[in-house]
């Protein structure tokens, strides 16, 4: 009898650049604005791409059944996600369509967590449904030009690259619009709708680019995402169309940073129990997390390895200027994106920055999951009044988050009124995480209205007042209207202030054009009255806090 | 030419004060966990290499419930995996059940390892939770008040890279000169030391598995080789199953300490390589493309090993509870050492208690099964080999 062959890991058989154009490519793991937009970089390539659909609690359930137990629940919920989609397939199109004419495409190089090995959970899920010549592909998260995978099939080039690291970039600026805005609006879904439109439009956008004509050399496709007005042009257009919400920030709402592990505090889901649209219904505004920043933190790791070396390796200082103004560059292009949307996107906090706030507590250079920037962030929001509380989403059994949560026991020892709400999700323990987040945010939510009733004070504003300023000044209910941080964390209480001091200068113009005529600004008549007494008996707010 | 010749004689030469401090009378506590199990001679030789006496180095005791219940109560933070967890007792231990006080708390954060493997593997990282275990746990002696000040002593907690021994010294310098008053030129040659002492008694280890190895191929014995992370050499966590085995007469092996001999290692892989299937005997990308955690690595590595080397006829694997970076390694080594008929048993979620009970009954079903197939699963092996190891073949000519 023939021996048992040694045991083999799972090897994708290739995909060829004759197969590209019957074969879907499937991705996913972002949110849905996100994915769209990779998408659009994909049509733009001539390749076929699907995201896959949006996670379940149904997914958690099939990857425990078919994955090895313990495994943390982000490798649950995706590995079932896939398995989910791959066994629809089957049924709708039969085995053989479902093997062939779909390839799936993820990040899979990570190093010390366990992110770097769902390569072997995803192949003993496909075992599991007897796809096991289901083809996979895993790419390296730090590359930006890994070349042909095997078969060239998929070329990971720098069109490609861009295409997707621009998309990133838009969906997440995409989402600080979403997010600053829905709590905020008048017309209950109206944010919702416009940004479906928005992300159409930039969808088009990255299906269009003009990609032939730059093609062909990596550093001018490249230069090209940098310096060209394409993108920024198109994004022009989107605030163009948020203009239209109407919103009322006048408005006493905790603010709730999230940070977490990566795949957890991006989702938008039944994988972190749509914990953002809960608080959202709770009365919160939530400060989403963008992958930017995990970007920016992924380009420091080179950058501090190659700084260790620079007295053992040649030519070390010269690839540390480039990682340098590489780095620099990003932030510029980040920064130039979010000038065409007023500003209202969040600024990316500096690296540098959040590693010297954590560095008491937690080592920067250990990597694995966030590492320190966890710690970073939640003490970068509190010193700087940014959130009333920090909402940190940890995946059940995941190794890098529970090290920094517990470093954290330090931080709140140093700090007791950081309002920290750590969350482990399991993906089948609702009730027992949202109600320890409520906990929490019911601490916020105090914070935020006696920041409110206080900044209201301060600036002699009564509701009247504000009705007053609205009717005179509409741009203020617009959505794309940028409320400046004046040092508080409620947005209420910043634009109160804003306001304050933008009542002084109509104020003035009031007592100018009122001389010569002197017509009142509004039918209503309380309003009228104001506006008739307004140069006589409104005095500027006193701005007791700058 | 060499300009830095004709400089050296305007340079300044290091004072010999700087050169040598005395150090004889710090005392120096190290937690005797996780990756401390098989570094722990690089750290004696690096701390004597800066003077500090042998005898004021001191390792916590091994772990137990007892060390937990009275040094480390109230002291975890977070619940996670028992090796990360069971450091609050290590460290309590160390600043407050010494009869002669330390005056430093050494406990490195260790990025990555010194392997067999490396060069052949993606990354030699440690675990995630491993390499940051040190700075969960600190805070738990800080979050109230800092226990290191008020007790007189000095927290170290430097970053290191053990597998990268070029940039070692400037890590080490950069994180422990203020503690030991330290020059670069010191602190380089006791990290030359440290390895040098870590390598001789690798070398050491691995011999003495050599020897059991070809004892067990002359006399055609079986041996049981142990797959665990090295903190299970630790009696508190992984409970001393393998001296369970041992005491009836089975010899053990533990797969960090599994000799990398090129003659038995060609032996064991030429086909293998042959085939293409691998690139080298120290290649894993054949059953783990994945390999950037060094002691998974390991895990993988050894239990090729098993599958191959005809007198491992039993496995044991240990692994504690909730380890993260073993969970999705246990399909693929129970796949890899029973496709080629070696007996796999696990023990897992090891935690504090050791359940006596029924780790000898499990035990005795293990004795059962080895004595039972031994021979057999010897002589399937056997046939799989296209040649005999060489020194069993010499033993023959003889």
């Amino acid at each position: 009898m023939e021996p048992t062959p040694h045991y083999k890991a799972y090897k994708p058989k290739p995909f060829t650049k004759e197969q590209r154009k019957d074969t879907t490519l499937l991705f996913g793991g972002l949110t849905w604005k996100h994915e769209r937009l990779i998408q659009g970089a994909f049509h733009n390539l001539n390749y076929k791409a699907e995201p896959l659909p949006n996670i379940t609690r149904a997914d958690l359930d099939t990857g425990k059944e078919l994955i090895d137990v313990g495994a943390c629940c982000p490798t649950i919920f995706t590995t079932g996600n896939l398995v989910n989609y791959l066994k629809k397939k089957k049924e709708e199109e039969g085995k053989e369509a479902a093997v062939n004419d779909y390839a799936y495409f993820t990040m899979g190089a990570c190093g010390p967590c366990r992110f770097g090995q769902y390569r072997e959970s995803y192949s003993m899920a496909l075992d599991g449904i007897g796809l096991r010549d289901f083809r996979m592909f895993f790419l390296s998260q730090t590359e930006l030009n890994q070349g042909d995978q095997e078969g060239g099939g998929l070329e990971v080039n720098m069109p490609l690259t861009t295409g997707i690291v621009w998309a990133i970039l838009i969906g997440d600026l995409l989402t600080d619009l979403e997010f600053q805005t829905r709590p905020y609006e008048v017309v209950p879904g109206q944010t919702n709708i416009v940004l479906k439109e928005c992300i159409e439009i930039m969808y088009q956008a990255f299906k269009n680019r003009p990609i032939d004509k730059i093609k062909g050399n990596k550093w001018l496709t490249l230069g090209w995402h940098v310096v060209s007005n394409y993108f920024t042009d198109a994004l022009k257009e989107v605030i163009a169309k948020w203009k239209t919400i109407e919103v009322n920030k006048a408005q006493a709402k905790p603010m709730v940073k999230i940070t977490g592990e990566f795949w957890l505090q991006t989702h938008e889901g039944d994988g972190n129990y749509n914990i953002k649209d809960w608080l959202e219904k709770e009365g919160a505004e939530v400060i989403p997390p963008p992958v930017a920043v995990w970007l920016d933190y992924l380009m420091q790791f080179p950058l501090h390895a190659l700084n260790e070396r620079k007295n053992v390796d040649k030519g070390t200082k010269k690839k540390i200027l480039m990682l340098k103004g590489m780095i620099k560059m990003y932030h510029w292009t980040y920064n130039r994106m979010r000038k065409s949307l007023n500003e209202m996107p969040y600024e990316m906090p500096s690296q540098k920055t959040l590693a010297e706030l954590a560095a008491p507590y937690f080592n920067f250079r250990l990597d694995g999951g966030e590492g320190h920037m966890l710690i970073g962030k939640a003490l970068y929001a509190y010193l700087n009044n940014k959130a009333h509380m920090t909402c940190e989403l940890t995946p059940y059994s995941c190794m890098p988050n529970t090290m920094s949560v517990g470093a954290m026991a330090n931080v709140r020892g140093k700090y007791p009124e950081l309002l920290y709400a750590p969350i482990e999700i399991k993906g089948d323990a609702e009730i027992h995480a949202l109600s320890r987040c409520q906990m929490i945010l019911t601490e916020a939510k105090k914070r935020a209205l006696k920041e409110y009733d206080e900044v209201m004070k301060k600036c002699n504003m009564t509701p009247e007042k504000l009705e007053w300023i609205a009717l005179n000044a509409p741009e203020y209910k617009e959505a794309s209207f940028k409320v400046p941080h004046n040092g508080y964390a409620g947005t209420g209480a910043n634009y109160i202030t804003m306001l304050s001091q933008y009542k002084g200068k109509l104020t003035k113009t009031l007592k100018k054009t009122a001389t010569v005529t002197p017509k009142p600004i509004a039918a209503e008549t309380v309003l009228t009255e104001v506006a008739a007494t307004e140069t006589v008996t409104v005095q500027e707010p006193e701005l007791t806090y700058a | 030419m060499n300009i830095q010749t004709l400089l050296t004689p305007f340079a300044r030469k290091p004072s010999k004060e700087l050169l040598s401090k005395d150090r004889s009378t710090v005392r120096v506590g190290i937690p005797k966990v996780l990756n401390i199990w098989n570094t722990h001679q690089f750290w004696i030789g690096f701390l004597e290499g800066i003077g500090i006496k042998y005898t004021n180095i001191v390792f916590s005791s091994n772990t137990s419930e007892e060390q937990s219940r009275e040094f480390g109560k109230g002291r975890g933070t977070v619940d996670c995996c028992y090796p990360v967890k069971a450091m609050s007792g290590h460290y309590g231990e160390l600043i407050f059940g010494q009869k002669k006080k330390i005056n430093v708390l050494l406990s490195p954060l260790i990025y990555s390892m010194p392997s067999s493997l490396q060069g052949h593997v993606v990354a030699n990282n440690t675990c995630t939770r491993v390499m940051a275990g040190a700075e969960n746990i600190k805070s738990g002696y800080m979050k109230e008040k800092d226990v290191f000040v008020e007790n007189q002593i000095k927290y170290a907690s430097p970053y290191c890279t053990l597998d990268d021994r070029i940039i070692v010294p400037q890590q080490l310098f950069d994180g422990l000169k203020d503690i030991f008053d330290l020059t670069y030129e010191e602190t380089k040659k006791a990290v030359e030391i440290g390895f040098n002492a870590l390598d001789t008694f690798n070398k050491k280890m691995q011999k003495q598995s050599m020897d059991i190895l070809e004892q067990c191929a002359k006399t055609n014995k079986p041996c049981v080789l142990v797959i665990a992370r090295p903190y299970h050499m630790d009696t508190g966590i992984g409970h001393e199953i393998e001296t369970d085995l041992q005491a009836h007469g089975y010899p053990i092996v533990w797969m960090q300490y599994f000799p990398t001999d090129p003659t038995l290692m060609n032996w064991l892989f030429e086909e293998d390589i042959k085939e293409k299937q691998i690139k080298s005997p120290f290649d894993i990308s054949d059953v783990w493309p994945s390999s950037y955690s060094s002691n998974t690595n390991e895990i993988l590595w050894a239990a090729k090993i098993a599958a191959r080397f005809p007198w491992i006829t039993c496995v044991i694997r240990l692994s504690s509870y909730e380890c993260g970076m073993d969970q999705p390694t246990f399909t693929p080594t129970q796949k890899i050492v029973e496709n080629s008929g070696t007996l796999f048993f696990k023990f897992g979620d090891l935690d504090s208690t050791k359940p006596s009970g029924s780790v000898r009954i499990r035990v005795e079903t293990i004795v059962h099964y080895v004595k039972k197939n031994s021979a057999s699963i010897i002589e399937k092996k056997l046939a799989r080999m296209k040649t005999q190891w060489p020194p069993v073949k010499a033993e023959a000519l003889v």
